[in-house]
Protein backbone atom coordinates (compact mmCIF):
# COMPACT_ATOMS: atom_id res chain seq x y z
CA UNK A 1 0.00 0.00 0.00
CA UNK A 2 2.69 2.68 0.66
CA UNK A 3 4.12 1.99 -2.96
CA UNK A 4 0.71 2.23 -4.28
CA UNK A 5 -0.09 5.75 -2.10
CA UNK A 6 3.71 6.89 -3.67
CA UNK A 7 2.22 6.33 -6.78
CA UNK A 8 -0.67 7.58 -7.36
CA UNK A 9 0.98 10.72 -5.39
CA UNK A 10 3.09 11.63 -7.82
CA UNK A 11 0.36 11.36 -10.75
CA UNK A 12 -1.31 13.83 -8.81
CA UNK A 13 1.35 15.93 -8.09
CA UNK A 14 2.31 16.33 -11.39
CA UNK A 15 -1.26 16.93 -12.17
CA UNK A 16 -1.52 19.28 -9.31
CA UNK A 17 1.39 21.61 -10.98
CA UNK A 18 -1.40 22.26 -14.10
CA UNK A 19 -4.62 22.32 -12.67
CA UNK A 20 -3.89 23.59 -8.76
CA UNK A 21 -6.92 25.81 -8.68
CA UNK A 22 -9.04 22.29 -9.17
CA UNK A 23 -6.97 20.12 -6.57
CA UNK A 24 -6.68 21.92 -3.13
CA UNK A 25 -3.70 21.51 -1.11
CA UNK A 26 -5.60 19.92 1.73
CA UNK A 27 -6.84 17.05 -0.29
CA UNK A 28 -3.34 15.90 -0.94
CA UNK A 29 -2.78 16.20 2.42
CA UNK A 30 -5.76 14.15 3.27
CA UNK A 31 -4.73 11.05 1.13
CA UNK A 32 -1.15 11.56 2.87
CA UNK A 33 -2.85 9.84 5.96
CA UNK A 34 -6.07 8.34 4.11
CA UNK A 35 -4.65 6.24 1.63
CA UNK A 36 -7.81 3.94 0.72
CA UNK A 37 -11.35 5.70 -0.59
CA UNK A 38 -10.41 9.29 -0.17
CA UNK A 39 -7.32 8.34 -2.77
CA UNK A 40 -9.64 6.47 -5.46
CA UNK A 41 -12.26 9.09 -4.56
CA UNK A 42 -9.33 12.07 -5.43
CA UNK A 43 -8.72 10.57 -8.79
CA UNK A 44 -12.07 9.79 -9.86
CA UNK A 45 -12.45 13.80 -8.80
CA UNK A 46 -9.34 14.51 -10.83
CA UNK A 47 -10.43 12.79 -13.93
CA UNK A 48 -13.59 14.48 -14.07
CA UNK A 49 -12.16 17.97 -13.67
CA UNK A 50 -9.50 17.00 -16.31
CA UNK A 51 -12.78 16.08 -18.13
CA UNK A 52 -14.31 19.80 -17.26
CA UNK A 53 -11.08 21.04 -19.17
CA UNK A 54 -12.01 19.48 -22.05
CA UNK A 55 -15.04 20.35 -22.65
CA UNK A 56 -14.10 23.81 -22.35
CA UNK A 57 -11.95 23.08 -25.52
CA UNK A 58 -8.48 22.41 -23.77
CA UNK A 59 -6.22 19.87 -25.71
CA UNK A 60 -3.84 20.10 -22.92
CA UNK A 61 -6.67 18.76 -20.66
CA UNK A 62 -7.46 15.66 -22.84
CA UNK A 63 -3.85 15.04 -23.46
CA UNK A 64 -3.59 14.60 -19.94
CA UNK A 65 -6.44 12.27 -19.95
CA UNK A 66 -4.91 9.78 -23.02
CA UNK A 67 -1.79 9.66 -21.06
CA UNK A 68 -4.24 8.51 -17.53
CA UNK A 69 -6.58 6.15 -19.80
CA UNK A 70 -5.11 4.84 -22.75
CA UNK A 71 -3.22 1.98 -21.67
CA UNK A 72 -6.52 0.26 -20.25
CA UNK A 73 -8.87 1.62 -22.91
CA UNK A 74 -6.29 0.08 -25.50
CA UNK A 75 -5.83 -2.99 -23.36
CA UNK A 76 -9.65 -3.76 -23.12
CA UNK A 77 -9.95 -3.03 -27.20
CA UNK A 78 -7.29 -5.07 -27.59
CA UNK A 79 -9.03 -7.75 -25.89
CA UNK A 80 -12.37 -7.45 -27.40
CA UNK A 81 -10.72 -6.98 -30.97
CA UNK A 82 -7.72 -8.93 -30.58
CA UNK A 83 -6.52 -6.62 -33.38
CA UNK A 84 -3.63 -4.03 -32.31
CA UNK A 85 -4.47 -1.85 -35.83
CA UNK A 86 -8.91 -1.85 -34.46
CA UNK A 87 -7.46 -1.28 -30.85
CA UNK A 88 -5.74 1.62 -31.97
CA UNK A 89 -8.65 3.11 -34.15
CA UNK A 90 -10.91 2.23 -31.51
CA UNK A 91 -8.95 4.60 -28.75
CA UNK A 92 -8.33 7.65 -31.54
CA UNK A 93 -12.11 7.62 -31.99
CA UNK A 94 -12.81 6.98 -28.68
CA UNK A 95 -10.91 10.47 -27.58
CA UNK A 96 -12.48 12.37 -30.38
CA UNK A 97 -15.74 11.63 -29.25
CA UNK A 98 -14.24 12.61 -25.49
CA UNK A 99 -13.14 16.19 -26.99
CA UNK A 100 -16.57 16.50 -28.69
CA UNK A 101 -18.80 15.40 -25.96
CA UNK A 102 -17.23 16.16 -22.85
CA UNK A 103 -19.99 18.77 -22.00
CA UNK A 104 -22.29 16.08 -21.75
CA UNK A 105 -20.32 14.03 -19.39
CA UNK A 106 -22.32 14.03 -15.70
CA UNK A 107 -20.63 12.82 -12.21
CA UNK A 108 -23.87 11.66 -11.44
CA UNK A 109 -23.73 9.04 -13.82
CA UNK A 110 -20.36 7.20 -13.03
CA UNK A 111 -16.49 8.29 -12.87
CA UNK A 112 -15.15 9.75 -15.66
CA UNK A 113 -13.02 6.71 -16.52
CA UNK A 114 -16.31 4.65 -16.72
CA UNK A 115 -17.53 7.53 -19.28
CA UNK A 116 -14.75 6.92 -21.10
CA UNK A 117 -14.34 3.16 -21.46
CA UNK A 118 -18.01 3.08 -22.08
CA UNK A 119 -17.12 5.12 -25.52
CA UNK A 120 -14.50 2.54 -26.22
CA UNK A 121 -15.88 -0.67 -25.10
CA UNK A 122 -19.23 -0.12 -27.05
CA UNK A 123 -17.03 0.78 -30.25
CA UNK A 124 -14.39 -1.80 -29.54
CA UNK A 125 -18.13 -4.60 -29.43
CA UNK A 126 -19.59 -2.68 -32.38
CA UNK A 127 -16.46 -2.81 -34.67
CA UNK A 128 -16.40 -6.81 -32.96
CA UNK A 129 -19.93 -7.37 -34.69
CA UNK A 130 -19.62 -5.52 -37.80
CA UNK A 131 -17.37 -7.62 -39.00
CA UNK A 132 -19.23 -10.75 -38.40
CA UNK A 133 -16.81 -12.67 -36.27
CA UNK A 134 -19.16 -12.93 -33.48
CA UNK A 135 -20.94 -16.12 -34.91
CA UNK A 136 -17.20 -17.67 -35.52
CA UNK A 137 -16.91 -16.76 -31.15
CA UNK A 138 -19.75 -18.62 -30.06
CA UNK A 139 -19.06 -21.57 -32.63
CA UNK A 140 -15.21 -22.04 -32.50
CA UNK A 141 -13.96 -20.00 -29.62
CA UNK A 142 -13.19 -21.55 -26.13
CA UNK A 143 -13.33 -20.10 -22.74
CA UNK A 144 -9.35 -19.72 -22.47
CA UNK A 145 -9.56 -17.89 -26.35
CA UNK A 146 -12.22 -15.30 -24.59
CA UNK A 147 -9.62 -15.07 -22.26
CA UNK A 148 -11.11 -17.22 -19.29
CA UNK A 149 -9.22 -20.50 -18.16
CA UNK A 150 -11.35 -22.43 -16.56
CA UNK A 151 -8.42 -24.23 -14.37
CA UNK A 152 -6.99 -20.79 -13.35
CA UNK A 153 -8.22 -18.27 -10.76
CA UNK A 154 -8.97 -15.70 -13.11
CA UNK A 155 -7.19 -12.51 -14.96
CA UNK A 156 -5.27 -12.08 -11.63
CA UNK A 157 -3.11 -15.29 -12.59
CA UNK A 158 -2.34 -13.82 -16.26
CA UNK A 159 1.49 -13.21 -16.93
CA UNK A 160 1.11 -10.67 -18.89
CA UNK A 161 -1.39 -8.75 -16.40
CA UNK A 162 -0.73 -5.18 -16.24
CA UNK A 163 2.00 -4.25 -14.02
CA UNK A 164 0.55 -1.05 -12.80
CA UNK A 165 -0.62 -1.16 -9.35
CA UNK A 166 -3.90 -0.25 -9.74
CA UNK A 167 -4.14 -3.29 -12.66
CA UNK A 168 -2.89 -6.03 -9.57
CA UNK A 169 -5.22 -4.63 -7.07
CA UNK A 170 -8.12 -4.92 -9.88
CA UNK A 171 -6.70 -8.26 -10.37
CA UNK A 172 -6.68 -9.16 -6.80
CA UNK A 173 -10.46 -8.07 -6.33
CA UNK A 174 -11.46 -10.13 -9.69
CA UNK A 175 -9.26 -13.20 -8.31
CA UNK A 176 -11.20 -12.93 -5.10
CA UNK A 177 -14.55 -13.68 -6.75
CA UNK A 178 -16.16 -16.96 -6.93
CA UNK A 179 -14.38 -18.64 -9.92
CA UNK A 180 -18.22 -18.63 -11.46
CA UNK A 181 -18.66 -15.27 -11.17
CA UNK A 182 -15.79 -14.34 -12.76
CA UNK A 183 -16.30 -16.23 -15.92
CA UNK A 184 -19.68 -14.18 -15.93
CA UNK A 185 -18.07 -10.89 -15.68
CA UNK A 186 -14.93 -10.98 -17.73
CA UNK A 187 -17.37 -12.53 -20.59
CA UNK A 188 -19.76 -9.99 -19.90
CA UNK A 189 -17.27 -7.09 -20.06
CA UNK A 190 -14.83 -8.70 -22.61
CA UNK A 191 -16.95 -10.79 -25.18
CA UNK A 192 -20.04 -8.93 -26.23
CA UNK A 193 -22.03 -11.47 -25.89
CA UNK A 194 -25.72 -10.87 -24.56
CA UNK A 195 -27.31 -12.27 -21.57
CA UNK A 196 -28.97 -15.29 -23.10
CA UNK A 197 -25.54 -16.24 -25.57
CA UNK A 198 -23.28 -15.59 -21.86
CA UNK A 199 -26.13 -18.42 -20.46
CA UNK A 200 -25.88 -20.27 -23.08
CA UNK A 201 -21.87 -19.99 -23.88
CA UNK A 202 -21.69 -21.34 -19.83
CA UNK A 203 -24.58 -23.54 -20.14
CA UNK A 204 -26.41 -22.14 -17.00
CA UNK A 205 -30.08 -20.98 -16.71
CA UNK A 206 -29.92 -16.86 -17.30
CA UNK A 207 -31.43 -16.20 -14.02
CA UNK A 208 -28.23 -17.61 -12.84
CA UNK A 209 -26.13 -16.01 -15.16
CA UNK A 210 -27.67 -12.30 -14.24
CA UNK A 211 -27.68 -13.20 -10.42
CA UNK A 212 -23.70 -13.99 -11.08
CA UNK A 213 -22.95 -10.65 -12.68
CA UNK A 214 -24.98 -8.58 -10.07
CA UNK A 215 -23.60 -10.47 -7.03
CA UNK A 216 -19.83 -10.26 -8.62
CA UNK A 217 -20.20 -6.54 -9.40
CA UNK A 218 -21.49 -6.14 -5.74
CA UNK A 219 -18.54 -8.06 -4.41
CA UNK A 220 -16.06 -6.10 -6.58
CA UNK A 221 -17.26 -2.88 -5.42
CA UNK A 222 -16.87 -3.62 -1.96
CA UNK A 223 -13.78 -4.72 -2.11
CA UNK A 224 -12.24 -2.29 -4.26
CA UNK A 225 -13.54 -0.17 -1.74
CA UNK A 226 -11.18 -1.40 0.33
CA UNK A 227 -8.35 -1.83 -1.28
CA UNK A 228 -8.10 1.17 -3.70
CA UNK B 1 -40.38 -4.80 -6.67
CA UNK B 2 -37.67 -5.84 -4.63
CA UNK B 3 -33.66 -4.29 -4.12
CA UNK B 4 -32.42 -7.36 -5.22
CA UNK B 5 -34.24 -7.18 -9.05
CA UNK B 6 -33.44 -3.14 -8.83
CA UNK B 7 -29.80 -4.56 -8.35
CA UNK B 8 -29.81 -7.28 -10.86
CA UNK B 9 -31.26 -4.58 -13.78
CA UNK B 10 -28.01 -1.79 -12.04
CA UNK B 11 -25.49 -4.53 -12.49
CA UNK B 12 -26.92 -5.19 -16.54
CA UNK B 13 -27.00 -2.10 -17.06
CA UNK B 14 -23.25 -1.18 -15.78
CA UNK B 15 -22.13 -4.05 -18.06
CA UNK B 16 -24.43 -2.80 -21.45
CA UNK B 17 -25.99 -5.59 -21.22
CA UNK B 18 -29.62 -4.61 -20.28
CA UNK B 19 -32.74 -5.46 -22.91
CA UNK B 20 -34.60 -3.30 -24.03
CA UNK B 21 -37.46 -4.30 -21.78
CA UNK B 22 -35.27 -4.11 -19.03
CA UNK B 23 -34.26 -0.76 -20.00
CA UNK B 24 -37.92 0.22 -19.59
CA UNK B 25 -38.14 -1.17 -16.39
CA UNK B 26 -35.12 0.43 -14.79
CA UNK B 27 -36.08 3.74 -16.16
CA UNK B 28 -39.27 3.32 -14.07
CA UNK B 29 -37.47 2.15 -11.32
CA UNK B 30 -34.95 5.04 -11.35
CA UNK B 31 -38.05 7.60 -11.77
CA UNK B 32 -39.78 6.01 -8.28
CA UNK B 33 -36.39 5.27 -6.67
CA UNK B 34 -34.10 8.24 -6.91
CA UNK B 35 -31.39 6.50 -4.82
CA UNK B 36 -30.79 3.74 -7.16
CA UNK B 37 -29.07 6.50 -9.25
CA UNK B 38 -26.56 5.87 -6.93
CA UNK B 39 -26.30 2.19 -6.84
CA UNK B 40 -25.69 2.19 -10.61
CA UNK B 41 -23.37 4.54 -10.61
CA UNK B 42 -21.37 2.93 -8.24
CA UNK B 43 -21.73 -0.59 -10.28
CA UNK B 44 -21.00 1.69 -13.79
CA UNK B 45 -17.82 2.64 -12.23
CA UNK B 46 -17.06 -0.39 -10.66
CA UNK B 47 -17.58 -2.65 -14.00
CA UNK B 48 -15.34 -0.17 -15.92
CA UNK B 49 -12.87 -1.09 -13.30
CA UNK B 50 -12.47 -4.51 -15.15
CA UNK B 51 -10.71 -2.88 -18.08
CA UNK B 52 -7.54 -3.12 -16.04
CA UNK B 53 -7.78 -6.60 -15.70
CA UNK B 54 -6.77 -7.16 -19.51
CA UNK B 55 -3.55 -7.95 -20.50
CA UNK B 56 -1.37 -5.57 -20.19
CA UNK B 57 -0.82 -3.45 -23.64
CA UNK B 58 0.93 -0.46 -24.41
CA UNK B 59 -0.76 2.01 -26.96
CA UNK B 60 1.58 3.07 -30.10
CA UNK B 61 3.57 6.60 -28.61
CA UNK B 62 1.92 8.14 -32.43
CA UNK B 63 -1.71 7.60 -31.54
CA UNK B 64 -1.38 10.56 -29.17
CA UNK B 65 0.20 12.68 -31.58
CA UNK B 66 -2.69 11.30 -33.84
CA UNK B 67 -5.28 12.29 -31.50
CA UNK B 68 -3.95 15.76 -31.04
CA UNK B 69 -3.77 16.64 -34.67
CA UNK B 70 -7.14 15.16 -34.87
CA UNK B 71 -8.44 17.59 -32.53
CA UNK B 72 -6.26 20.22 -33.35
CA UNK B 73 -8.20 20.70 -36.30
CA UNK B 74 -11.30 20.80 -34.29
CA UNK B 75 -13.09 24.28 -33.83
CA UNK B 76 -15.94 23.11 -31.30
CA UNK B 77 -17.32 25.33 -29.96
CA UNK B 78 -17.42 25.65 -26.02
CA UNK B 79 -20.75 24.63 -24.41
CA UNK B 80 -22.63 27.80 -23.38
CA UNK B 81 -23.01 25.80 -19.86
CA UNK B 82 -19.02 25.46 -19.49
CA UNK B 83 -18.38 29.12 -21.03
CA UNK B 84 -20.40 30.55 -17.99
CA UNK B 85 -19.10 28.75 -15.11
CA UNK B 86 -16.58 30.57 -13.00
CA UNK B 87 -14.00 27.98 -13.99
CA UNK B 88 -14.02 29.65 -17.48
CA UNK B 89 -11.74 32.54 -15.93
CA UNK B 90 -8.89 30.65 -15.76
CA UNK B 91 -9.02 29.37 -19.55
CA UNK B 92 -6.09 30.02 -21.73
CA UNK B 93 -6.79 33.85 -23.71
CA UNK B 94 -5.67 32.65 -26.94
CA UNK B 95 -7.66 29.06 -27.11
CA UNK B 96 -10.95 30.42 -27.35
CA UNK B 97 -10.38 34.65 -28.31
CA UNK B 98 -9.16 33.12 -31.77
CA UNK B 99 -11.85 30.62 -32.49
CA UNK B 100 -14.36 33.41 -31.17
CA UNK B 101 -12.68 36.12 -33.63
CA UNK B 102 -12.79 34.15 -36.52
CA UNK B 103 -16.06 32.58 -35.43
CA UNK B 104 -17.39 36.72 -35.32
CA UNK B 105 -15.63 37.36 -38.73
CA UNK B 106 -17.21 34.43 -40.71
CA UNK B 107 -20.73 34.91 -39.45
CA UNK B 108 -19.93 38.53 -40.35
CA UNK B 109 -18.79 37.75 -43.72
CA UNK B 110 -21.58 35.39 -44.21
CA UNK B 111 -23.89 37.95 -43.20
CA UNK B 112 -22.91 40.55 -45.41
CA UNK B 113 -22.31 38.24 -48.25
CA UNK B 114 -26.33 36.98 -47.87
CA UNK B 115 -26.93 40.66 -47.56
CA UNK B 116 -25.11 41.50 -50.73
CA UNK B 117 -26.43 39.05 -53.31
CA UNK B 118 -30.23 39.64 -51.74
CA UNK B 119 -29.69 43.04 -52.30
CA UNK B 120 -27.98 42.38 -55.73
CA UNK B 121 -31.24 40.33 -56.85
CA UNK B 122 -33.56 43.00 -55.46
CA UNK B 123 -31.91 45.51 -57.52
CA UNK B 124 -32.06 43.00 -60.68
CA UNK B 125 -35.32 42.22 -60.33
CA UNK B 126 -36.51 45.88 -59.44
CA UNK B 127 -34.22 46.62 -62.58
CA UNK B 128 -36.28 43.96 -64.35
CA UNK B 129 -39.40 45.83 -63.40
CA UNK B 130 -38.99 48.95 -64.55
CA UNK B 131 -37.54 47.88 -68.05
CA UNK B 132 -41.06 45.85 -68.26
CA UNK B 133 -42.94 49.45 -66.61
CA UNK B 134 -40.84 51.35 -69.41
CA UNK B 135 -41.40 49.36 -72.66
CA UNK B 136 -44.91 49.44 -71.42
CA UNK B 137 -45.47 52.95 -71.18
CA UNK B 138 -43.68 53.49 -74.34
CA UNK B 139 -46.31 51.08 -75.85
CA UNK B 140 -49.30 53.34 -74.45
CA UNK B 141 -47.72 56.09 -75.64
CA UNK B 142 -47.66 55.06 -79.35
CA UNK B 143 -51.17 53.49 -78.91
CA UNK B 144 -52.36 56.70 -77.44
CA UNK B 145 -50.32 58.57 -80.09
CA UNK B 146 -52.04 56.57 -82.88
CA UNK B 147 -55.66 56.75 -81.65
CA UNK B 148 -55.16 60.84 -80.88
CA UNK B 149 -54.34 60.78 -85.00
CA UNK B 150 -57.43 58.68 -85.84
CA UNK B 151 -59.52 61.05 -83.59
CA UNK B 152 -57.96 64.20 -85.04
CA UNK B 153 -59.10 62.46 -88.82
CA UNK B 154 -62.21 61.43 -87.13
CA UNK B 155 -62.82 64.71 -85.88
CA UNK B 156 -61.90 66.35 -89.09
CA UNK B 157 -63.91 64.44 -91.18
CA UNK B 158 -67.07 64.81 -88.99
CA UNK B 159 -66.45 68.52 -89.18
CA UNK B 160 -66.11 68.25 -92.72
CA UNK B 161 -69.63 66.04 -92.92
CA UNK B 162 -71.15 68.88 -90.41
CA UNK B 163 -69.95 71.74 -93.01
CA UNK B 164 -71.42 69.40 -95.76
CA UNK B 165 -74.85 69.11 -93.55
CA UNK B 166 -75.23 72.51 -92.81
CA UNK B 167 -74.11 73.70 -96.50
CA UNK B 168 -76.85 71.54 -97.66
CA UNK B 169 -79.84 72.59 -95.12
CA UNK B 170 -78.89 76.07 -95.96
CA UNK B 171 -79.07 75.20 -99.81
CA UNK B 172 -82.46 73.08 -98.24
CA UNK B 173 -83.54 76.13 -96.41
CA UNK B 174 -83.09 78.25 -99.45
CA UNK B 175 -84.75 75.96 -101.77
CA UNK B 176 -87.91 75.77 -99.45
CA UNK B 177 -88.12 79.26 -98.93
CA UNK B 178 -87.76 79.35 -102.78
CA UNK B 179 -90.60 76.85 -102.82
CA UNK B 180 -92.75 78.79 -100.29
CA UNK B 181 -92.32 81.78 -102.45
CA UNK B 182 -93.19 80.16 -105.12
CA UNK B 183 -96.29 78.32 -104.12
CA UNK B 184 -97.61 81.42 -101.89
CA UNK B 185 -97.25 83.50 -105.23
CA UNK B 186 -98.94 80.63 -107.22
CA UNK B 187 -100.99 80.16 -104.43
CA UNK B 188 -103.72 77.06 -103.93
CA UNK B 189 -105.48 74.81 -106.63
CA UNK B 190 -108.15 76.16 -104.85
CA UNK B 191 -107.44 79.52 -105.70
CA UNK B 192 -107.43 78.76 -109.67
CA UNK B 193 -110.68 79.41 -111.88
CA UNK B 194 -111.79 76.88 -114.87
CA UNK B 195 -113.99 77.73 -116.70
CA UNK B 196 -115.36 76.18 -120.02
CA UNK B 197 -116.34 78.25 -122.81
CA UNK B 198 -119.00 77.38 -125.57
CA UNK B 199 -119.69 78.12 -129.20
CA UNK B 200 -122.08 80.71 -130.32
CA UNK B 201 -120.77 80.19 -133.63
CA UNK B 202 -123.76 78.44 -135.88
CA UNK B 203 -121.22 77.03 -138.60
CA UNK B 204 -118.79 75.29 -135.65
CA UNK B 205 -121.09 74.28 -132.75
CA UNK B 206 -118.24 71.51 -131.70
CA UNK B 207 -116.15 74.44 -130.48
CA UNK B 208 -114.91 74.63 -127.12
CA UNK B 209 -112.30 76.08 -124.83
CA UNK B 210 -111.07 75.84 -121.64
CA UNK B 211 -109.47 78.94 -119.75
CA UNK B 212 -107.45 78.57 -116.04
CA UNK B 213 -106.62 81.77 -114.44
CA UNK B 214 -104.68 82.16 -111.24
CA UNK B 215 -105.67 85.05 -109.78
CA UNK B 216 -102.40 85.08 -107.55
CA UNK B 217 -100.43 85.45 -110.72
CA UNK B 218 -102.19 87.15 -112.81
CA UNK B 219 -102.04 84.51 -115.58
CA UNK B 220 -103.76 81.82 -117.11
CA UNK B 221 -103.95 79.52 -119.76
CA UNK B 222 -106.39 79.10 -122.66
CA UNK B 223 -106.91 76.12 -124.52
CA UNK B 224 -109.18 75.72 -127.58
CA UNK B 225 -110.46 73.23 -130.41
CA UNK B 226 -112.37 73.02 -133.14
CA UNK B 227 -112.50 76.80 -133.80
CA UNK B 228 -112.75 77.80 -137.82
CA UNK B 229 -109.72 78.38 -139.77
CA UNK B 230 -108.81 82.49 -139.70
CA UNK B 231 -108.75 84.69 -142.57
CA UNK B 232 -105.51 86.28 -143.08
CA UNK B 233 -106.79 89.50 -141.39
CA UNK B 234 -108.24 88.71 -138.40
CA UNK B 235 -107.30 87.54 -135.25
CA UNK B 236 -109.34 85.53 -132.47
CA UNK B 237 -108.88 87.94 -129.26
CA UNK B 238 -109.31 86.72 -125.34
CA UNK B 239 -111.66 89.30 -123.27
CA UNK B 240 -111.74 89.00 -119.19
CA UNK B 241 -114.50 90.26 -117.50
CA UNK B 242 -114.30 91.88 -114.58
CA UNK B 243 -117.39 93.68 -112.90
CA UNK B 244 -115.20 96.47 -111.82
CA UNK B 245 -114.90 97.42 -115.51
CA UNK B 246 -117.06 98.57 -117.60
CA UNK B 247 -115.84 96.97 -120.59
CA UNK B 248 -114.32 93.70 -120.46
CA UNK B 249 -109.92 93.40 -120.24
CA UNK B 250 -107.78 92.52 -123.42
CA UNK B 251 -106.22 89.00 -122.46
CA UNK B 252 -104.37 89.29 -125.63
CA UNK B 253 -104.99 87.48 -129.36
CA UNK B 254 -104.16 84.22 -130.71
CA UNK B 255 -104.43 82.05 -133.91
CA UNK B 256 -105.26 78.14 -134.33
CA UNK B 257 -104.00 75.34 -136.45
CA UNK B 258 -106.44 75.93 -139.69
CA UNK B 259 -106.52 72.08 -139.99
CA UNK B 260 -107.96 70.95 -136.65
CA UNK B 261 -108.91 74.28 -134.93
CA UNK B 262 -106.45 74.19 -131.86
CA UNK B 263 -104.57 76.67 -130.13
CA UNK B 264 -103.09 77.73 -126.83
CA UNK B 265 -102.54 81.09 -125.40
CA UNK B 266 -100.84 81.59 -121.95
CA UNK B 267 -102.43 85.08 -121.17
CA UNK B 268 -101.74 88.22 -118.84
CA UNK B 269 -104.35 90.99 -119.28
CA UNK B 270 -103.45 94.05 -119.32
CA UNK B 271 -105.27 95.57 -116.48
CA UNK B 272 -105.33 93.39 -113.04
CA UNK B 273 -107.55 91.16 -112.49
CA UNK B 274 -109.98 91.02 -109.05
CA UNK B 275 -112.56 88.89 -110.04
CA UNK B 276 -113.48 86.67 -113.21
CA UNK B 277 -117.15 86.37 -114.26
CA UNK B 278 -116.67 85.38 -117.67
CA UNK B 279 -114.01 84.69 -120.10
CA UNK B 280 -114.92 85.75 -123.96
CA UNK B 281 -113.43 84.91 -127.26
CA UNK B 282 -114.22 87.32 -130.30
CA UNK B 283 -113.37 87.50 -133.82
CA UNK B 284 -111.33 90.66 -134.55
CA UNK B 285 -109.04 92.19 -136.88
CA UNK B 286 -105.47 91.40 -137.08
CA UNK B 287 -103.34 92.31 -134.11
CA UNK B 288 -106.40 92.71 -132.21
CA UNK B 289 -108.65 95.94 -130.72
CA UNK B 290 -108.87 97.88 -127.24
CA UNK B 291 -112.65 96.95 -126.96
CA UNK B 292 -114.60 94.23 -128.42
CA UNK B 293 -115.85 94.89 -132.06
CA UNK B 294 -116.24 91.84 -133.92
CA UNK B 295 -118.99 89.03 -132.99
CA UNK B 296 -118.05 87.03 -129.96
CA UNK B 297 -117.46 83.29 -130.96
CA UNK B 298 -117.05 81.91 -127.20
CA UNK B 299 -117.90 82.51 -123.46
CA UNK B 300 -118.15 80.72 -120.51
CA UNK B 301 -118.98 79.93 -118.39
Amino acid sequence: MPLLLSTHLSGYISWTNRVQEFEPARTIRRMKTEPTADLSDARHAADARLLGLVATGDSAALGELYDRFSRPLYATALRILNDPGEAQDIVHDAFVAVWEKAASFETARGTAFSWVLTLTRNRAIDRLRSRRRRHELLETSTLSDLGLDENSSGPGADSAASSSDQATTLRAAVAALPADQQRALTLAFFSGLTQEEIAARLETPLGTIKARIRRGLLKLRDQLAHRL
Amino acid sequence: MNAERHEDLAALAALDLITHAEHSEFTAALAEHPELAAIAASLRSTAAELAHTAPAAEPPADLKIRLLKTIAGDARPVPASVAQSPRSTILPFPTWIGFATAACFACLAAYFAQAYFNQSALNSAFRDQQNLADLSLHSTKNQLAAERLIAQRELADAAKRAADTAALITTLESRLAETKQRLFAQGTLADYKIATLASLLGNSPQAVAVAIWNPASQEGVLTVQKLPALAADKDYQLWVIDPQYSIPVDGGVFKVDPTTGEGRLIFHPNRPVQTVAKFAVSLERKGGVPKAEGPMVLIGP
